[in-house]
């Protein structure tokens, strides 16, 4: 006994350093979890003040880009009314409604804080679980890929960007319909590796590439980037190199996707698992 | 004492801001984060003890956990940072030994050794950080490239501040 506690007493310091650390490791396994609110919740509470002064300059000094990016949009979609108004002479339709089955609902958001200079980068939108914003809702950005909901609190939702080592998306080459899997590989943030796609597909540089749909987050099609480079590596499959669409660096507007059938999806696909 | 308080408050508050507000948003490219922030860690002086050593790095590393949302990651590269820093001490002492109460910083031991001795603890720190972020030994050299260039211009920052604080 009497030498436990000399030998505590002698190494006081490493016993401190031992306890410090397993605090920091247990929050390091536990707080950085896929679908763990408890970040955004307790955590981001305390800095989001500082967070949103910081993005209102940012926003000041862009206002003139988001001008000409909003009204570009704007075309687009009056375009796109003028289509459905002369087509169907619908233009509001129910969620609950039997008939049309709309199965995406779409909203927009700001990006508040963002990151891309990490291995695990996430962003902040400043719209949450009042705003009907719920996990695993795609995000978007012009109508490319940037990202998934991992949490939402009462206002405000934490999206795992695209630039993400954990992130995993379904995609495939759009000419000729062949998927594979995507994911970031974590060197820059232009761009991401498209994996798995067999060898006698035959691969273009500038093809693009857009989302399949499987995955019941992103809806089919939508525009994730374009082949900038592959090659062939060990085994049977191309590696590619995709230069993305989004340009993470000026992310700010984006648009929320939330698949209403998703869970009638995965429940049926549960029964055969 | 409480003049000493005071003034370590002081810097620390200005070396999270200077972190927090701006190197956070310079985002050069994946390889190059510099985190000024260790400079805190750096300047505490000599003979405190190491207890209070290590729960002051833990908490500055809490401090940029809670800003940067990565729960963990901070505040174990820091713990190891003031747990080595006594040996560092030790290891690149000057010839006459350390002047009783003062701070290990560039205006009392000069440039060479502050340079040494800045080298060692940021290596370190950045080392634990970087390899903490990514969680993983594939691309092992990748990240060991992060680490020196993120490394390189921590340590430039570092000494440009202590360059100025010299200077005033």
């Amino acid at each position: 006994m009497r030498n436990l506690l000399n030998f505590l007493a002698r190494n006081n310091n490493l016993i401190i350093f031992l306890i410090l650390e397993g605090i920091a490791f247990y929050l390091l396994t536990t707080g950085n979890n896929y679908h763990n609110t408890r970040v955004v919740n307790g955590i981001r509470g305390l800095t989001r003040g500082i967070q949103e002064k910081i993005n209102n300059t940012r926003t000041y000094l862009n206002l003139r880009e988001i001008n000409e990016i909003l009204a570009a949009e704007n075309v687009a979609l009056r375009n796109s009314i003028g289509r459905l108004v002369k087509r169907e002479n619908l233009l509001f339709f129910s969620v609950s409604d039997s008939i049309f089955q709309q199965q995406y609902l779409h909203t927009s958001a700001e990006v508040i804080n963002n990151s891309i200079n990490r291995q695990k980068n996430f962003f902040t939108l400043n719209k949450g679980e009042r705003q009907a914003v719920k996990v695993d809702m795609a995000v978007t950005s012009g109508n490319s890929v940037a990202g998934v909901i991992v949490g939402c609190s009462e206002n405000y939702s934490v999206a795992m960007s695209l630039l993400n080592l954990d992130f995993k998306l379904s995609a495939r080459i759009k000419s000729n319909g062949y998927l594979g899997s995507l994911n970031w590989d974590g060197r820059d943030y232009h761009h991401a590796i498209l994996s798995e796609i067999p060898q006698h597909v035959s691969v273009i540089v500038g093809d693009t590439i857009e989302t399949t749909g499987y995955s019941a987050i992103f809806p089919e099609g939508v525009m994730v980037g374009t082949i900038s480079d592959f090659e062939k590596i060990g085994g049977d499959f191309y590696k590619i190199t995709i230069s993305l669409a989004t340009d993470f660096k000026k992310l700010h507007f984006v648009g929320v996707i939330g698949n209403l059938k998703k869970t009638e999806q995965l429940e049926l696909e549960k029964l055969f698992q | 004492m409480i003049n000493s308080i005071l003034r370590f408050g002081l810097i620390f508050i200005l070396l999270i801001l200077l972190q927090v507000l701006l190197l956070n948003n310079i985002q050069f490219s994946g390889y190059i984060n510099p985190y000024v922030y260790v400079l805190f860690i750096l300047l505490l002086p000599v003979e405190i003890p190491s207890w209070l050593l290590l729960l002051l790095s833990f908490a500055t590393g809490l401090i940029m956990d809670f800003f940067s949302g990565s729960p963990g990651m901070h505040s174990s590269a820091t713990v190891v940072a003031g747990f080595v820093r006594p040996y560092i001490l030790r290891g690149v002492s000057p010839r006459d030994g350390y002047d009783p109460g003062s701070d290990p910083s560039m205006l009392t031991y000069g440039f060479r050794w502050f340079l040494t001795y800045t080298l060692l603890i940021v290596l370190v720190h950045h080392t634990a950080l970087f390899y903490l972020e990514v969680f993983r030994f594939t691309d092992f050299f990748r990240t060991m490239l992060r680490v020196l260039l993120s490394s390189l211009f921590s340590i430039t920052f570092i000494i440009f501040i202590e360059f100025y604080r010299r200077g005033k």
